[in-house]
């Protein structure tokens, strides 16, 4: 079973990734300027509270200790405390994370059928006006600024027309599917371009290949040899870019979550890096890598269920 | 009888960034019930898109004009839904590229069933029963199970019968083959060859099987259609047009057939040993097993196993074997391009693994290769001339000016004109790059030429062309050379020596008349036997 | 007649020449105007003007003024500068490292290439922006660290691209023909493999040219890329942000510009594929 041993693999492989992240987050702190210590305890800390609390943490041992003292800590799910919140960075990751998942969700839900139709249309209208407007669309899509856009929006839809919330994200489901809504419009608007693009080449490529020519020589339906033939294996490349894309919505959720006042991690996030709450810093970046790292696995493994090939 | 297909003034024309092309102008001809017709011609001659022309399989930007009539209806009156009912109903087809045809993510049953659940209704179960049924007429082992399998796990040769299997679904009553066999090995092609000729006889199938290869037509058609630059120059029964060409081209192409071909082989060797191969090994590690996660390097696959023989200084020594033979891995091996296992080679007496620093650059100077695929053997960034000149300045044995002027000679040397000089590769000819490329490796004045596969991405006239200068070449410059080839028609007429691989073992070794007039290996009996022959012409034998 | 056309107009000659010509002209004038801004903008990006704030497009100030009465036309100009730069910097920078890293790992293989491709792993496991606003976050705000956070986390694309190109090329036969004919490695790499790997690589490096723009202006409109008063587009849309109700011009130009701009490189980026395809 080839398949098997390609799971097993890929799942041997994660191993160095997640070293490789652990000291990556680890050194955002230990390169960082300044005592992150005494930004915890504050400017009136004595010198003697400083030097307990840095003999707890292990910060006076050579780095590589503090390294494997810091391994240990995340393993136990303590990722350190904010300054700011004064509060344990795992509890305030699980406090914040809902609503960044819950735009995610609401993102991939609006593009995921938007890109299909568009990318089908643009496809098999080739070069003709739809899929030359479907193309200005993406081009246009692409150069626009995420933010800039939200800012508009919300001006228009919120400020102006009144229809939508632009801050804050609302009670109960139906709340927060009316308070998320232009956050999740903005950024779909910039990622459905990126998809359909590349949806788009896929099923053209797939279209022009052998055995298509092969399912019309049997005399099969065009629709059939769409639906049955061509959107299969055309699904393939573009799942793996959505891997990628989602890894890099985790990212782009942080401006429009700052633009309309979303109490999401990306929020939280910025509010970290600028109010040098480190420890933050240091637990969400580790918590977005864990996280896209999952993601990557997921859409791996899907790949695997579908094409026969993979581990070959 | 009325015909079963007549096409008569048929004209494509392809809408391209560079004008409209005429692919193919005038053509017409018939096949009758139950008979094979062959259609013959080089690359360019427009003999596969005349075929598909006649199924509507064209691209997009194909312009198609003239009559089409199948079964007394005009093919080009139909809507596509009725079209889409003769296509794997009454006139179904077969490819040359038997991988690129299945779909990859469904499963090979599945493939063969789906024609019939749309032109016959048939359900799941009924269409999968008659799928297997169709399978075992193909003469797929253990059909049930493979079945199941993916396209990927068939080998070449199964992928094509699974094709066939696919085509014969709705028992059709014509089946259009455009060069089946061209991407398989002689062997494989000698059994799909056979079960098309079962086909028709047992079933009355009228076929219409499009090839670049003579001999393969010769051997299953009735008559045959010879097309040239997308027109038609002659036609008529395969014995006719062999025996009694009235065409020039034909003729030509007769001519330029391997069996054929006027050709020596040279003055006799020396028989001082040039290049002796001893026990030599090449392993390849399995794919896939990566060495980081503790893959096990003792798994791998023999390239090679226990290979030795000698090459004699001046004569030309052909390596035959089908894919997976080792043949290129032998060549690669000697030139250092793959690391050996075991086993060694000496070059004029030296090991190659003990030579030093200048008598390394002396063997890189004396042992050079001509490769197998036009384009892909020349840099596309660099111009002709450069790329000839090249290696004589690099190896100091001129300056770049004057590099140039002997990469001038050796260009009239190969039979190039000079105008192509500054052409990059991608603007010449097949056969005006592999005169290139023997060009760059006469550059270093070698002693031994290795060629692999030289002329089998060429056309067969060009392929005359390119053996003719590399025999000239070799009187001229006192070469040896070791021909790498699957044509045993070619190594026949071309090699004084002869060595048959397969999958990485030596058959036999001898002098060429012995191994072709008296094979000692079952293998070797087995490839003469399957190889195409013009003389073996259907129905009956040849006249001396 | 059997017409199995869809009948499209002829293409021209040259596929991607118009896509190519149009970006190109786009980004020609963003040069000019970035490059002219001292003699081309009507006034000082940074004078303020406290009688005239939030003043609406007019004759005087086309883009009209923002909250300190600046010239928000002027600031577009001033701030191309340094999104441009942003740009040239944030893309030329990654491509050096990429290619000497891709070119190596792929060439070479082995150990070299193991550890290579592990750290590409890595890399790519966290989410871009994240990392680098979290780098930024370690440095400081600010577009030197912006730099050098791009320098350390955007070569990972690179790499693997060129070094895709050069497992392919490798087994490319005029490869093994250089290597037949006794050529180093040196020469091989460098006058055999690379000029073929780079088609790719630049293609895809004026889409990337885009991304790094965008992703420089968001940081800057976050607070963590350019610092105000500095004329660059993110922090104007940010700067104009409280006031966008009764002012909207003050996000709206810097934002029209961020478009155009980026309009040229996915045009140029387009054009150039679609030549390549063709070469193929």
């Amino acid at each position: 079973m080839p398949q098997i041993t390609y799971i097993g693999r890929r799942l041997i492989s994660l191993i160095p990734v997640l070293i490789g992240i652990s000291i990556i987050s680890f050194l955002l702190v230990k390169l960082s300027p300044g005592d992150p210590i005494r930004l915890l305890l504050g400017p009136r800390a004595t010198d003697e509270a400083v030097a307990a609390v840095r003999l707890a943490y292990g910060l006076d041992e050579p780095a590589w200790r503090q390294y494997f003292v810091y391994i240990g800590n995340v393993l136990e799910g303590d990722l350190g405390r904010s300054i700011r919140y004064r509060l344990p960075v795992s509890e305030l990751i699980v406090q914040f994370l809902p609503r960044t998942l819950f735009l995610i969700g609401y993102v991939m839900a609006i593009t995921i059928p938007a890109t299909l139709a568009l990318a089908v249309i643009a496809a098999r209208t080739q070069d003709r006006l739809a899929d030359q407007a479907i193309r200005l669309f993406t081009v246009l899509g692409m150069s626009v600024p995420v933010f800039w856009l939200a800012v508009l929006l919300g001006r228009y839809f919120g400020a102006e027309l009144g229809w939508f919330p632009v801050s804050g994200w609302g009670e109960g489901f139906t709340g927060h599917l009316h308070h998320l809504f232009l956050p999740a419009v903005s950024t779909s608007l910039w990622l459905i371009p990126l998809l359909v693009r590349n949806l788009r080449g896929a099923l053209i490529e797939q279209m022009e290949s052998d055995y298509v020519v092969a399912c019309r020589a049997k005399g099969l339906p065009e629709g059939i040899i769409f639906r049955r033939h061509i959107l299969r294996n055309s699904v393939l490349p573009t799942l793996h870019l959505l891997g990628i894309m989602v890894a890099f919505l985790i990212g782009g959720s942080v401006v429009v979550e700052i633009v309309y006042a979303v109490p999401g991690l990306g929020a939280l996030m910025v509010g970290s890096v600028i109010g040098r709450d480190y420890y933050v810093v240091q637990g969400l970046t580790l918590a977005y890598a864990v996280g896209t790292v999952l993601v990557t696995l997921t859409v791996d493994l899907l790949t695997a269920a579908i094409d026969p090939r993979t581990g070959r | 009888m009325k015909p079963l297909v007549e096409i008569d003034s048929l004209a494509v024309d392809f809408t391209t960034p560079d004008g409209v092309v005429n692919a193919v102008r005038g053509v017409g001809f018939k096949v009758e019930p139950g008979e094979i017709l062959g259609i013959v011609g080089e690359s360019g001659s427009g003999k596969s898109v005349s075929c598909r022309a006649l199924l509507g399989l064209l691209p997009r930007h194909a312009r198609v004009g003239g009559r089409i009539v199948y079964d007394g209806r005009e093919l080009s009156t139909l809507t596509p839904a009725e079209l889409a009912a003769v296509r794997g109903r009454q006139v179904s087809m077969i490819f040359q590229n038997p991988s690129s045809h299945l779909d990859p993510l469904m499963t090979i049953g599945e493939q063969v069933a789906e024609p019939m659940k749309f032109h016959f209704g048939l359900d799941r179960r009924a269409a999968r029963r008659r799928a297997l049924e169709l399978l075992e007429v193909v003469r797929i082992q253990d059909a049930g199970t493979r079945m199941n399998a993916y396209p990927h796990e068939l080998s070449g040769g199964m992928k094509q019968r699974v094709l066939i299997a696919c085509a014969l679904a709705c028992e059709p009553r014509l089946l259009l083959a455009d060069e089946p066999t061209t991407a398989l090995d002689v062997t494989v092609q000698a059994g799909i060859l056979r079960l098309l000729r079962t086909l028709n006889r047992e079933r009355g199938l009228s076929m219409i099987l499009v090839s670049h290869d003579l001999g393969v037509v010769a051997e299953v058609c009735d008559r045959v259609v010879v097309m040239r630059g997308g027109e038609v120059v002659e036609q008529g029964t395969v014995t006719d047009v062999v025996r009694q060409p009235r065409n020039a081209y034909t003729r030509e192409l007769i001519d330029s057939q391997p069996g054929r071909l006027e050709m020596s082989s040279g003055r006799h060797a020396r028989p001082a040993p040039l290049l002796e191969v001893k026990g030599l090994r090449v392993r390849f590690a399995r794919r896939g097993g990566t060495v980081a996660f503790g893959g096990d390097k003792t798994q791998g696959i023999d390239a090679l196993a226990d290979v030795s023989l000698d090459v004699h200084a001046g004569e030309t020594f052909g390596i035959v074997g089908e894919s997976g033979s080792g043949k290129s891995t032998l060549a690669r091996a000697v030139l250092g391009l793959v690391d050996t296992s075991a086993g060694s080679i000496r070059y004029d007496g030296r090991a190659l693994a003990g030579l030093d620093k200048s008598e390394r650059a002396r063997f890189r100077r004396d042992v050079q290769m001509v490769f197998q695929s036009p384009y892909d053997s020349l840099n596309p960034r660099m111009r002709v001339l450069d790329a000839i000149a090249e290696p004589i300045w690099r190896h100091r044995l001129a300056d770049p000016g004057e590099a140039g002027e002997r990469a001038a000679e050796l260009m009239d040397m190969v039979e190039l004109s000079p105008a192509l000089a500054r052409r990059k590769p991608r603007q010449l000819s097949g056969g005006q790059c592999q005169r290139v490329a023997i060009a760059r490796a006469l550059a270093l004045s070698p002693r031994l030429l290795i060629a692999d596969e030289v002329t089998s991405a060429l056309d067969v006239t060009i392929q005359a062309q390119v053996l003719r200068l590399l025999a000239r070449l070799k009187e001229m410059r006192d070469l040896t050379i070791i021909y790498i080839s699957h044509d045993l028609a070619v190594v026949r007429r071309f090699c004084n020596r002869v060595a048959v691989l397969k999958q990485g073992r030596l058959m036999e070794v001898g002098y060429t008349r012995t191994v072709f007039e008296s094979p000692s290996s079952e293998y070797t009996r087995e490839l003469i036997a399957s190889a195409p022959d013009l003389d073996a012409l259907r129905g009956g034998a040849v006249p001396a | 007649m059997i017409d199995a056309t869809a009948g499209p107009a002829p293409a021209p000659r040259r596929p991607g020449t118009a896509e190519i010509a149009v970006g190109g002209i786009i980004l020609l004038g963003w040069l000019v105007m970035a490059l002219g801004a001292d003699w081309i903008a009507p006034y000082d990006p940074n004078a303020i003007d406290l009688r005239g704030i939030l003043g609406a497009p007019s004759p005087a100030h086309p883009f009209g003024t923002d909250q300190l009465g600046r010239d928000v036309l002027s600031r577009v100009l001033h701030g191309a500068r340094i999104d441009i730069w942003m740009g040239l910097v944030g893309v030329l920078a990654p491509l050096a490292i990429g290619i000497a890293v891709g070119l190596v790992s792929g060439y070479f293989g082995g150990a070299v290439d193991m550890a290579m491709m592990r750290l590409v792993d890595i890399t790519v496991a966290f989410p871009f922006f994240i990392l680098v606003i979290a780098i930024v976050g370690v440095l400081g705000p600010g577009l030197m660290n912006y730099f050098i956070a791009l320098a350390l986390v955007a070569w990972v694309a690179y790499a693997r691209l060129i070094r895709a190109e050069v497992l392919v090329l490798k087994r490319a036969e005029f490869v093994d023909a250089a290597r037949t004919l006794g050529f180093p490695h040196r020469v091989i790499l460098f006058r055999h493999v690379l000029p073929n790997a780079l088609g790719p690589i630049l293609i895809y490096a004026w889409t990337d040219a885009l991304l790094v723009i965008l992703a420089g202006a968001s940081l800057g409109f976050l607070g963590l890329g350019a610092q105000p008063p500095t004329a660059e587009w993110g922090v104007m849309i940010a700067d104009g942000q409280p006031y966008v109700i009764q002012a909207w011009w003050i996000c709206f130009f810097p934002g029209l510009a961020a478009v155009t701009l980026g309009l040229g490189l996915i045009l140029v980026s387009d054009g150039l594929a679609r030549r390549h395809q063709v070469d193929q």
